[in-house]
């Protein structure tokens, strides 16, 4: 007589799916327990999130309340004001910049210039540097030897010099100012932690057992180690975006960009027109965008902070 | 060892090399050369260029330049030809070191002592706001910062002058030239601070803490004065502090932008030793909590801090452009600029293959130190933040 084999621990292929994503989805919420209890991190989040709803606001208005000859970031014109700069009134909540431009406007339209930026650079840094120490730490061998060859190359390359000699040769819009950056960081000093966190990850015997069970070389990649990677990877990806859009507005502000507007060439414009007293007195052209660019790398730092504290095994549970 | 000691070193003149390549071709695909900003007509564009070697095919300019390199010439500025770069750049260096020597080590200490504060004062409202406080410097745009410095301290204030290195009402009947004094100014600082290093260990040879801190106060003061006396002696007295002057407001924006990445890694390498077995022990012999900070904790987790610091170092002479444009201070950064307009190639070059060798020789002794300190560990493992 055979045994009788229960009909309960066999499993579709969706509901093994199904499964995966439940249990990514406990560590999300374990993870968010954690980040919960940390004051810092959670202010962080908070700014990011009202950065993000300030993006959201930019064409909202542009569509319903603003007049786009009037508010557009880059060309609007408030021909009612008889001298501009202006200070705040209701009509501008921070007044106008020296050409007669809305500076709350330019203001939300710049914060999507960051996030674009910011994003796009962390995307490719991780992707970059995820893949690349990955394989060096998981190989081993002639491939790791290649692989940190380049790393050492790209950990020498100052970003912001190098940027600003491509902004000779070609058009450096925001894109490109990205992908340097993300290029940069990524083969550079991150691919050196991701494979030090990866040696440590490839010694255990999960991985053998997948091995053994007949796993090539790439299932083990995809399904074992870049998982276990993601959540420094996270912490990665906010860090770079703090130094992304430093190295971006830094770049605005020596006027070597052809981006439409963003908080770089905004201090580089407002500080023209810049009196703290006397006559003449204003600060709304400056003063917001340097706050806003203070604002949105310190949230990121500290989610990254955040994130470190929960991720980094000796800092746990302290 | 040997052996790791050699490939390490083999990599990293591999990595040089190719550093090199990289941007020697990358400066040479812009669409200029140097002497299309000089106005000639173009036969004398043409013998310019022969002059200057911009005539020749690109593979022999490229040897010629790494021939020379391993040969510890840098080839000639063409801004100003025919100095040699090294010149040029031995001229700048003390402008910058003055500046940023002072500022890396002033941040470098009082980031130490505040993250040692806030790790072992954990969860209070003071980690809370130094935390707060040290993110939102650090992460606040350099020039606004030095925008903000100027007009509160400068302008509304007058406490200090904010523009320019000098002041020239003062300089101009002396005999000797700013370069001149800030060589000098340099060789004094880290005289001085060797002589503090060396002050600290005696006092830490004494033990009532009542005698230590007299014997640090004191020789501290003295130190100074003595230095004081020293450039009175000399005649200068006047130059140095009129430099210090100057140099009061970029310090502190330097200060300010990288005080906080050295606290907040202090404290989490503080975090990570704190619990360890030995602070127990210590505990148990009844040391005093200061005594178990300052000598069994900071102690330990001071190498990462150390080797952020000898990582960071060379990137002090590309990464502070935009305080340097603020405050004119005419050093290292504005003449990265000025090369990278005027394509002065091999001023760039030099400039960014020192930086390179000088970033290269801290990776390399911070790989031998790591696995010198654990062999176990054959890689760095540098922790974030």
């Amino acid at each position: 007589m055979t045994a009788h084999i229960s009909e309960d621990t066999h499993f579709t292929p969706w509901e093994l799916y199904w499964q995966g994503w439940r249990a990514r989805l406990g560590q999300v919420r374990s993870m968010w327990r954690k980040f919960r209890r940390n004051p810092l991190g959670v202010i962080g989040l908070t700014l990011i999130i009202i950065f993000a709803l300030m993006v959201i606001a930019h064409p909202l208005l542009m569509e319903t309340a603003w007049r786009p000859s009037l508010y557009d970031p880059y060309l609007g014109f408030d021909s009612s004001i008889p001298m501009h700069p202006s200070p705040p009134s209701f009509t501008h909540f921070f007044g106008t910049d020296g050409m007669g431009r809305d500076v709350f406007s330019q203001l939300l339209f710049g914060a999507r210039m960051s996030f674009t930026v910011g994003l796009t650079a962390a995307i490719i840094a991780v992707t970059l540097s995820t893949i690349l120490g990955g394989m060096a730490g998981y190989f081993g061998g002639v491939i790791d030897l290649l692989l940190m060859g380049i790393t050492d190359v790209f950990v020498l390359l100052p970003a912001l010099v190098i940027m600003l000699i491509i902004g000779l040769l070609v058009r450096l819009d925001w894109f490109l100012i990205a992908l340097i950056f993300g290029v940069l960081t990524g083969l550079g000093s991150q691919a050196i932690v991701v494979k030090s966190q990866t040696l440590s990850i490839s010694s255990k015997p999960y991985i053998e057992a997948a091995l053994t069970a007949g796993g090539g070389h790439l299932h083990v990649l995809w399904k074992h180690i870049f998982p276990s990677l993601m959540p420094l990877a996270l912490v990665h990806a906010v860090m770079t975006v703090v130094g992304a859009v430093l190295t971006e507005s830094l770049l605005s502000f020596f006027s070597r960009t052809h981006d439409y507007m963003t908080w770089g060439s905004m201090i580089m414009l407002g500080q023209r027109t810049f009196r703290w007293f006397g006559l003449g007195r204003q600060w709304n052209a400056l003063i917001p965008p340097a706050i806003s660019i203070m604002l949105f790398c310190s949230a990121f730092y500290l989610v990254g902070r955040a994130l470190d504290d929960i991720v980094n095994p000796r800092l746990r549970n302290r | 060892m040997s052996r790791f000691i050699f490939r390490r070193v083999i990599r990293g003149v591999i990595a040089i090399i190719t550093f090199q390549t990289l941007l020697f071709f990358l400066i040479q695909a812009l669409p200029y050369d140097f002497t299309a900003f000089l106005v000639l007509e173009p036969t004398s564009r043409r013998l310019a260029q022969s002059d200057l070697g911009l005539n020749l095919p690109l593979w022999q300019q490229y040897l010629t330049w790494l021939g020379g390199f391993f040969r510890l010439d840098l080839g000639r500025s063409f801004l100003a030809w025919p100095t040699p770069v090294t010149t040029v750049l031995m001229g700048r260096a003390p402008r910058t070191l003055v500046l940023f020597l002072m500022a890396a080590v002033l941040a470098y200490v009082f980031g130490i002592w505040l993250g040692k504060l806030i790790a072992w004062r954990r969860g209070g409202f003071f980690e809370f706001s130094v935390t707060l406080a040290g993110v939102a410097s650090y992460t606040s745009f350099a020039p606004f910062l030095g925008f903000l410095m100027i007009t509160l301290f400068g302008w509304t204030l007058r406490w200090f002058p904010f523009h320019s290195m000098v002041d020239h009402n003062i300089w101009y009947r002396e005999s000797v030239t700013i370069d001149w004094v800030l060589i000098r100014m340099v060789i004094t600082i880290v005289i001085i601070l060797l002589c503090f290093w060396m002050l600290s260990w005696i006092a830490g040879q004494y033990k009532y803490r009542k005698w230590r801190q007299l014997l640090k106060w004191g020789g501290g003061l003295l130190i100074l004065g003595g230095a004081a006396l020293w450039w009175k002696q000399l005649g200068y007295l006047h130059l140095a502090i009129d430099v210090f002057d100057h140099m009061m407001l970029p310090m502190a924006s330097v200060i300010l932008l990288s005080f906080g990445e050295t606290m907040l890694l202090m404290r989490t390498t503080m975090l990570e030793t704190i619990e360890d077995e030995y602070v127990l022990t210590a505990r148990a012999k009844g040391l005093s909590e200061r005594t178990i900070r300052d000598h069994h904790v900071a102690r330990n987790a001071f190498l990462p801090v150390l080797s952020r610091l000898l990582l960071n170092l060379p990137l002090v002479l590309t990464g502070s452009l935009a305080i340097e444009l603020v405050f004119q201070w005419q050093a290292m950064g504005e003449l990265i600029f000025v090369a990278i307009d005027f394509q002065d190639i091999p001023l760039l070059l030099g400039i960014l293959s020192i930086v390179g060798v000088m970033a290269l020789i801290g990776h390399i002794i911070l790989d031998i130190l790591h696995v010198y300190l654990d062999p176990r560990q054959r890689f760095a493992e540098r922790s974030i933040s």
